[in-house]
């Protein structure tokens, strides 16, 4: 829509109107605040348009106004992967530069209360001739299949994660169980009953899964400040994509003292069976 | 022999050799998973893009195709321009636009291609005749099922739907005159296609002689860039956009799956590495007397290196092998997630199976296998023998 930036000084008269234009925009085009530039409602038609005398058939082609912000992109999912440019005009501005005429796309109606909204949406639809009323949060779920799609996704890769994480657990602890097995060995020899040695390497899986799950938190929130930093830089977009919440740690926390609880025992299960000079080696 | 070893060693631990080789699986079945992710959705394009022999497109400037409801005018002159290019074979306009069908007192609207029948690429005719004639239009199946009409039933059609009035800018009547399906539409999506002027007049895009894309198709050895190149500078009011340009954007747009798909891929070969290696390292601490014994006897370090760089590889390709199979089923479970992805063509894939890709990741996971066997295989070759047999003997 924007066509070009033009140093035209003479162009700043009291009738000329201003926009405000994203910071990607103004960014990548080298637009500054106070600059003129001329835009236009017809995709590479602003030249041709104006050299016809800047009046086409869908009302004013072009129109030369001037930069008066810089806005930044608003945190919306929905418009991450468009990366398209943005710029803000006043609604009879863009309606003459349209040929819109007195037609808008749709009016936003604010409500004090839900019982306000339901009123009002069926007043507005038993009422108005031409037009349909919708509560946001049903356009919000109309508009929200791609970030399901995306959460399935994303739901499916960590059962997958969660199904390797606890073989990889269970392979670790079988291992550092068999490795103790002269140390075990002893210790039934000199007394200490299969539940103590049981309980024993449970309670070390659970602290061993514990203390791995603390650390797999701290990468995973020092991964997460990297990711939001590299997309946010990418889609150059304030949105995070990436939080680590409370409810999260504590469910890995949990799954994964779940997991080492059920390795743990599963290994000490394998040791307390044997017999202990079979576990010394003799 | 070595590997006879090998297998022994591993044989001795078979409920940790059987877990790690299922840890490995996991990691693998996740590594091709990622690494079809990474390359099948690029691919899976680029075959739609060249399946109908279609090298250039032509949308207006500063759009992708249909991306937004921008027209190009002035379509019959830019047309007869492009004919006009020696390297040029067909120039092929569309126009997109809704038309709704009024059907037991309800309007199902559905996507409309305005297209020359005779130079179309949008849609591959499954049965009955092409819409030729101007009050004749070709349908798919979720248009049928949708309006429970057959194909030779004529229905009254319109389009241009102006809210305030409630009114069509125009309505015909049409026939059915045949099935067809859509290459670039989301599965489910109801659509027709009729004759570009047809939908122009209806749609009040004649007016203009506007239309939203023109596709090019170009001689067997043309230069696409250099025609490419020379539409844009003589064309102001389209973008020409060449398979490549369309593959690199939208890898652009959708670049988010080909990252996760680096990551994802890379940390399951990390996971795999450090399972072998944690393993065969354990499994060589377990059997320093063992090892100290065959170096004693004369056994060549080399010989010893080769043994425990086989158990890691031995552990890596049975994990390879079982992950490749469980790889193709999760890659199924998750390409039928992502094809509920809104807007995008039916015909795309997100998880596409090349042999490539199953080379691809079994020939990392050997690199893993062997890696992984690398410090263990150190350890042992390093091993002082004297120390290693008196610690041994007093143990």
């Amino acid at each position: 829509m924007l066509l070009t930036a033009l140093p035209l000084l003479f162009a700043l008269q009291a009738q000329v109107r201003t926009i405000a234009i994203g910071a990607d925009l103004a960014a990548d085009a080298g637009i500054r605040v106070g600059d003129t530039v001329v835009v236009s409602a017809r995709p590479g038609g602003g030249t041709e348009a104006a050299g016809a005398g800047a009046e086409g058939l869908a009302g004013r082609a072009v129109d030369t106004v001037v930069v008066s912000a810089i806005v930044e992109r608003r945190a919306d999912p929905s418009e991450i992967a468009r990366n398209d440019y943005r710029v803000r005009l006043h609604l009879d501005q863009l309606q003459h530069l349209i040929g819109y005429g007195d037609r808008v796309d749709r009016f936003a109606v604010g409500t004090v209360d839900s019982a306000a909204t339901e009123r009002a949406l069926g007043a507005i639809n038993d009422a108005a001739f031409g037009f349909q009323a919708y509560r946001s949060r049903d356009i919000a779920a109309e508009t929200s299949t791609t970030f399901e799609v995306v959460s399935r996704f994303h739901r499916a890769i960590g059962v997958i994660t969660i199904v390797a994480s606890a073989v990889f657990l269970l392979c670790i602890l079988l291992l550092k169980v068999e490795e103790r097995r002269r140390d075990v060995g002893a210790l039934r020899l000199i007394g200490l009953s299969r539940w103590t040695v049981f309980r024993s390497v449970v309670i070390e899986a659970a602290f061993v899964s514990v203390l791995g799950s603390g650390l797999g938190v701290a990468v995973g929130w020092i991964t997460s400040a990297a990711v939001n930093a590299y997309y946010q830089a990418f889609y150059r977009t304030p949105l995070r994509f990436s939080i680590v919440t409370g409810d999260i740690v504590l469910f890995s926390v949990l799954l994964s003292l779940a997991l080492g609880v059920v390795a743990g025992a599963l290994a000490a299960l394998r040791l307390v069976r044997t017999a202990p000079l079979t576990l010394i080696g003799r | 022999m070595r590997s006879l070893l090998a297998m022994a060693a591993l044989r001795r631990h078979g409920a940790r050799t059987v877990l790690a080789v299922l840890g490995v699986a996991v990691a693998a079945a996740m590594l091709l998973c990622m690494v079809m992710l990474s390359a099948g959705l690029r691919e899976s394009f680029r075959e739609l893009l060249l399946s109908r022999g279609f090298q250039l497109r032509l949308s207006p400037r500063g759009t992708l195709p249909f991306d937004t409801e921008a027209t190009i005018t002035g379509a019959t002159e830019i047309s007869r321009v492009l004919r006009t290019l020696p390297d040029v074979t067909t120039v092929s306009a569309v126009l997109g636009g809704q038309l709704h069908v009024e059907r037991g007192g309800e309007s199902i609207t559905s996507f409309a291609l305005g297209v020359n029948p005779a130079a179309q690429g949008d849609y591959e005719l499954l049965s009955g005749r092409d819409a030729l004639a101007p009050d004749a239009m070709v349908v798919n199946d979720a248009f049928l099922e949708a309006t429970g009409v057959q194909v030779g039933d004529t229905l009254d059609v319109a389009a241009g739907y102006n809210p305030q009035l409630r009114s069509y800018s125009g309505e015909r009547r049409l026939v059915v005159s045949g099935r067809a399906r859509f290459l670039y539409l989301a599965a489910g999506q109801s659509a027709v296609a009729l004759r570009i002027g047809t939908l122009q007049a209806m749609t009040g895009r004649a007016r203009n002689d506007e239309v939203s894309l023109f596709m090019l198709r170009l001689k067997d050895g043309a230069d696409v860039e250099a025609v490419r190149r020379w539409i844009q500078g003589h064309v102001p009011r389209v973008d020409a956009i060449s398979t490549a340009e369309a593959m690199q954007r939208v890898d652009e747009r959708l670049s988010y799956f080909r990252q996760l798909g680096f990551i994802l891929g890379a940390v399951s070969l990390i996971v795999g590495f450090l399972l072998v290696t944690t393993l065969v390292t354990v499994s060589v601490n377990e059997r320093v007397g063992e090892i100290a014994v065959m170096r004693a006897m004369g056994i060549s370090r080399a010989h010893v290196v080769q043994q425990i760089l086989l158990e890691g590889l031995a552990i890596s390709l049975a994990g390879a092998v079982m992950g490749l199979g469980l790889g193709l089923v999760t890659a199924r479970y998750l390409n039928s997630i992502l094809s509920a992805f809104p807007g995008l063509p039916a015909a795309i894939d997100f998880f596409l199976f090349q042999p490539r890709s199953a080379w691809t990741a079994l020939g990392l996971l050997v690199i893993v296998g062997i890696a992984a066997g690398i410090y263990p295989s150190w350890r042992a070759a390093t091993l002082p023998i004297a120390t290693a047999l008196h610690e041994e003997a007093v143990a």
